[in-house]
């Protein structure tokens, strides 16, 4: 039998400690050197084929975008083509080191350069850093260089305009730049209320972030009043991108009104998610804040080499990674874009296509919030089903064989559903995931009990969360600590 | 390429389902039409492989003697063959445990690696790299504390201390020169940038007379499968980068920045934390936990902003130290160890002057007879990186167990000539 | 002598005198909007949460409880509640002074949910002005306001 598993199922790596692992042995004492040592190293010597095993049977207890369809709102998750990876694992970019003479890197700063160049026309933004090493990152350096920009402007601003139905991480990273945030709430059609709005704006807001298409699934309307009262008060515009997968091609940010934007590569550029990152946060801004962006710079230079990083920006906000950002996830987003050129448009559209069409397919079953198209992602409500409904549909699904959605996100929909199809999934997938909702629902107006305690079929039953907070095991400890 | 899968008659099919005529029309009026990207032709999967390819061709790849936060160690082959795996490559963060206890486990695996290394006792489940975990750390102690300063001790990877000023300036703390009552925390880097293996002990019982925490930073934490663990030395923090750790060094990310704390700072760490809890019928499984310190709950309130972190380098990282194990690790640490002591006295006897003080890891600063580019110049043409170029006179010199006794011979020889 | 600064602290407190200044009884619990109520003792008051608002969070997981002895303003947040889906704050009813908390939160948070009035408090405080008891919710008052967050 294929799936027979030889191993006691509930094992951990510490587990599987073996005196012989094929090893080679050193001289254990040979150091001489006085300074402060080890007495023992409590890691397990495990066989290489133990590791495997035991690594391919965790892998079989997790799901990806190879196992289905993994509709999760917010995060973007189309397929990720494997030409990416084995073009991140050739030896030419794997194994250069970050402090390899720049004539020996020249490929490497023309992918950063062709990159930003892709960025920038992609945006209509002038300028990119790929430093971030995601989008909270990302995100933090856009607020970092509106703190700066309005120190040097001798301004004392203290607050920053949200959405109610903005990601966490906007309040989040206003609040690590020490910024008072202010929430503006959604009105009836999922905008951003213009009246609450022009409440909120005044000259000590330093900066609006504002989701685009925001996090219900729609294109905001009002942005050219936004944009328009903004500027009269000399706030600054930022865009989270993390929804540009619904714009490529469609319109660009700055055309839009704003200043600065950051992207998620991960997302929009099909780099793998890897159980939670790697991602990228390239972050655009206008001219007028370029001089801000942290150094290194990749710069194209007429003699000499032709790549170059420039680190002589006197009023840069300095650096906030290691080297030069998440260069493997720049490179993988890299082919992507050449993969598709101009026709980068099709994406876009076909995620907007992808969403309308299973919304269309389903908005009977659910609540819909708000009457009108979305963009590439929607929210319904499973309040009709009662309390928790959205969690226990989200866990029945699992037991069909489909990654759940976002739940219980934006906080502003009672027991959202948030679903994002992407481009990438097939009619036949989409009408088959409509499908399975439509089981649930019956299920659940049959009789809601039938879906507690689900899934039924995954490697565990329900896990208790409650449990792991309230009684922290965190972390394997050897037996004789 | 083109990776969607609609023909034109399903296009057709769901436009009718949603009463549309064209994808145009659910773009509502307001948002202003980009003209046509100029992004070039699109390219077929055998192109735009050729064409990237020719772009690392344009890289040279050369043996490595340079560290400096990146670190050139052996990357054994399974670990690809696991991390390639769709389940793990194109699964996001687990927010449904359920369909996700495979990477929860490995997870939970790294958290105990980490901990099990630096002697501490929980470790969050990744963060970006080692400038920023140690960026994240700061921010940690002046919530814990409520002190705005920050005393960084001699020593601290160059890069890191920048990373550290932007991030202090956004979030309204300072360097401070002096030990004072409103210093938060201390920092100190082991192994120090020039290489140096420090004794934590001394700077941690100073921070703690002063009520400050202390943060011991990591830089090649292969090193702590000989040094003493900086939890067994009283460190309150400690953080590093895991890009040793079976991570290629791909012009420098993506990496892997830990970070683990002694647990009275549990509930203040960023970032995920998986825990070990059970489901209905008793079996253990694996959560995201404690998550109410994080953005997507506590929004402004939350002890950071990060959301996305590093996992699939975790996996690495795990499956490196699983595949090396005590036995394997030791010996990294032991080679590299003795290679970068045999390279420094040759280099010594040739006149370069040694600039690390006292005890040493796999890196020192060398004071170079001539300057630094003619030397990394020579060295290139025996197909060496030299080190990292500190300043026209230091060059920091990093060994690992990749650095063959006849390459740390050449690389003697070829830096001592004219 | 701490006998006699705690009456001194404590004096106008006195449910007695309190009674005679307002036409109502303070040892009658009252409530914020914010879902907080509050005792009135002869020794300062006492703050936790409701029944409906322990229901609303769900299993309460940990509590972030303040210094003894800091004083806050009015609506200022004084400790939070974590459950596993959310966090919420909770507000100080008054301008005053943290005397007391319920430090078996620390390790048993599942009180809140258990006993919402009485093992589950949070707070004792010295408020500055009686003036402010007079403002907050009767039980009718907060009842009703429950009411309308929950159409």
């Amino acid at each position: 039998m294929i799936a027979q598993d030889h191993d006691t199922p509930g094992n951990l790596i510490f587990d599987y400690d073996q005196a012989n692992t094929g090893h080679i042995q050193t001289d254990e004492d040979d150091i001489k050197d006085q300074f402060p040592k080890r007495d023992y190293l409590p890691l397990p010597d495990v066989s290489e084929m133990q590791v495997i095993r035991h690594y391919t049977r965790l892998s079989r207890k997790n799901y990806g975008i190879d196992t289905g369809i993994y509709p999760l709102g917010s995060c973007t998750m189309k397929y990720n083509p494997r030409v990416n990876e084995d073009m991140a694992r050739l030896p030419g970019f794997a194994g250069i080191h970050p402090h390899a003479p720049l004539s020996h890197a020249q490929g490497a700063l023309e992918v950063m350069w062709d990159l930003q160049e892709a960025l920038k026309e992609i945006t209509g933004m002038d300028a990119f850093s790929l430093q971030p090493a995601a989008g909270s990152q990302g995100e933090l350096l856009g607020v970092m260089i509106a703190k700066r920009y309005f120190a040097d402007m001798g301004e004392r601003r203290t607050r920053i305009i949200i959405p109610d139905s903005a990601h966490g991480t906007n309040p989040a990273t206003a609040a690590t730049c020490r910024f008072q945030t202010v929430t503006v709430h959604s009105d009836e059609r999922g905008n951003m209320d213009l009246d609450g709005f022009r409440n909120a704006i005044g000259d000590d807001v330093a900066v609006v972030m504002i989701t685009n298409p925001n996090t219900l699934g729609f294109y905001e309307e009002h942005l050219q009043e936004i944009t328009e009262l903004s500027r009269k008060h000399g706030t600054l515009l930022y865009c989270d991108g993390a929804n540009m997968n619904a714009m490529l091609g469609i319109s660009k940010p700055a055309e839009q009104g704003f200043d600065m934007m950051h992207l998620n590569l991960h997302k929009t550029f099909s780099t793998p998610h890897g159980g939670g990152g790697p991602g990228g946060g390239a972050l655009g801004v206008r001219s007028f804040l370029e001089e801000y962006l942290p150094v290194p710079r990749v710069v194209k230079r007429d003699s000499g080499p032709t790549f170059d990083l420039d680190y002589d920006y006197d009023k840069s906000i300095g650096r906030i990674h290691s080297f030069y950002g998440n260069f493997g996830i720049m490179l993988r987003a890299l082919t992507y874009i050449k993969s598709w050129g101009s026709d980068i448009v099709n994406v876009s559209e076909a995620a907007l296509l992808n969403a309308n069409y299973l919304l269309g397919l389903i908005r009977d079953i659910f609540d819909v919030p708000y009457d009108r198209p979305c963009a590439h992602e929607f929210v319904v409500s499973t309040r009709r089903f009662g309390e928790k409904s959205a969690l226990n549909m989200a866990k029945r699904m699992i037991d069909y064989g489909f990654h759940p959605p976002t739940i219980y996100f934006p906080l502003i929909v009672k027991e959202a559903l948030m679903i994002e199809p992407t481009e990438t999934e097939s009619k036949e997938t989409l009408d088959r995931l409509a499908g399975v909702l439509a089981a649930i629902a019956r299920e659940a107006e049959r009789d809601p009990s039938m879906l507690d305690g689900t899934p039924h079929t995954a490697a565990t039953g329900r896990l208790d969360e409650v449990m792991a907070a309230r009684h922290l095991d965190l972390r394997w400890r050897p037996p004789k600590e | 390429m083109n990776y969607i899968p609609h023909t034109d008659a399903h296009i057709s099919k769901m436009l009718t389902t949603i009463d549309c005529r064209t994808v145009d029309d659910l773009v509502p009026e307001q948002v202003p039409r980009a003209a046509r990207l100029n992004l070039g032709e699109p390219m077929s999967e055998m192109d735009v492989a050729s064409y990237i390819e020719s772009l690392a061709a344009k890289n040279i790849q050369t043996k490595c003697f340079a560290g400096g936060g990146s670190y050139d160690h052996y990357i054994p082959s399974a670990i690809s063959h696991i991390v390639l795996r769709g389940e793990f490559l194109t699964a996001y963060t687990p927010y449904q445990a359920e369909a996700s206890q495979g990477m929860l486990q490995a997870l939970y695996e790294y958290q105990s690696y980490i901990c099990l290394l630096t002697g501490m006792d929980v470790s969050n489940a990744s963060l970006y790299d080692g400038a920023s975990a140690l960026a994240e750390a700061v921010l940690l102690a002046h919530s814990h504390t409520k002190r705005r300063g920050v005393f960084v001790d001699v020593g601290l990877n160059p890069a890191y201390l920048q990373v550290l000023r932007t991030y202090c300036e956004g979030a309204d703390i300072f360097i401070s020169d002096t030990i004072n009552n409103d210093v938060a925390c201390i920092i100190q880097q082991t192994p120090a940038f020039d290489g140096s293996i420090r004794d934590p002990t001394h700077m941690a019982e100073k921070a703690h007379r002063n009520g400050s925490l202390f943060i011991s930073c990591i830089s090649d934490p292969t090193s702590l499968a000989i040094m003493r663990p900086p939890g067994e030395a009283g460190a309150d923090i400690v953080t590093g980068e895991g890009q040793s750790f079976g991570i290629p060094k791909s012009f420098g990310g993506p990496c892997l920045g830990f970070m683990a704390v002694k647990s009275t700072l549990t509930k203040k760490l960023p970032g995920r934390i998986v825990g070990a809890t059970q489901d209905e019928s008793g079996r253990r499984g694996f959560v995201l936990t404690l998550q109410a310190r994080e953005q997507f709950i506590r929004r402004e309130r939350a002890t950071s902003n990060i959301t996305t972190n590093q996992t699939l380098l975790a996996l690495s990282a795990t499956i490196y130290l699983a595949l090396l194990g005590r036995t394997g690790l030791r010996s990294v640490a032991h080679t590299s160890y003795r290679r970068a002591h045999r390279l420094q006295q040759m280099l010594h006897t040739r006149g370069f002057r040694i600039m690390t003080p006292g005890p040493f890891y796999n890196e020192f600063l060398v004071e170079t007879p001539r300057p630094v580019t003619d030397i990394l110049e020579h060295l290139r043409q025996w197909d060496i990186l030299g080190g990292v170029a500190v300043d026209d006179h230091r060059l920091l010199v990093c060994c690992t167990e990749k650095n063959t006794i006849p390459d740390v011979e050449t690389y003697a020889r070829g830096a001592s000539m004219q | 002598m701490h006998a006699a600064i705690y009456y001194l602290d404590t004096a106008p407190w006195s449910n007695s005198f309190l009674k005679k200044i307002f036409k109502f009884d303070l040892l009658v619990r009252r409530y914020t909007k914010d879902h907080e109520w509050v005792d009135t003792t002869d020794d300062g008051i006492i703050v936790g949460i409701t029944e409906f608002a322990q229901d609303q969070l769900g299993d309460v997981v940990s509590v972030e409880l303040p210094e003894v002895g800091i004083s806050y303003r009015h609506n200022d947040a004084i400790a939070i509640i974590d459950s596993v889906k959310t966090s919420t704050d909770v507000y100080s009813p008054v301008d005053g002074r943290v005397t007391h908390v319920n430090e078996s939160l620390l390790s048993q948070p599942e009180l809140i949910n258990k006993s919402p009035y009485q093992d589950g408090w949070i707070v004792k405080m010295m408020p500055e002005s009686p003036a402010q008891l007079e403002s907050l919710l009767t039980k009718d008052q907060y009842d009703e306001s429950v009411g309308n967050t929950e159409k």
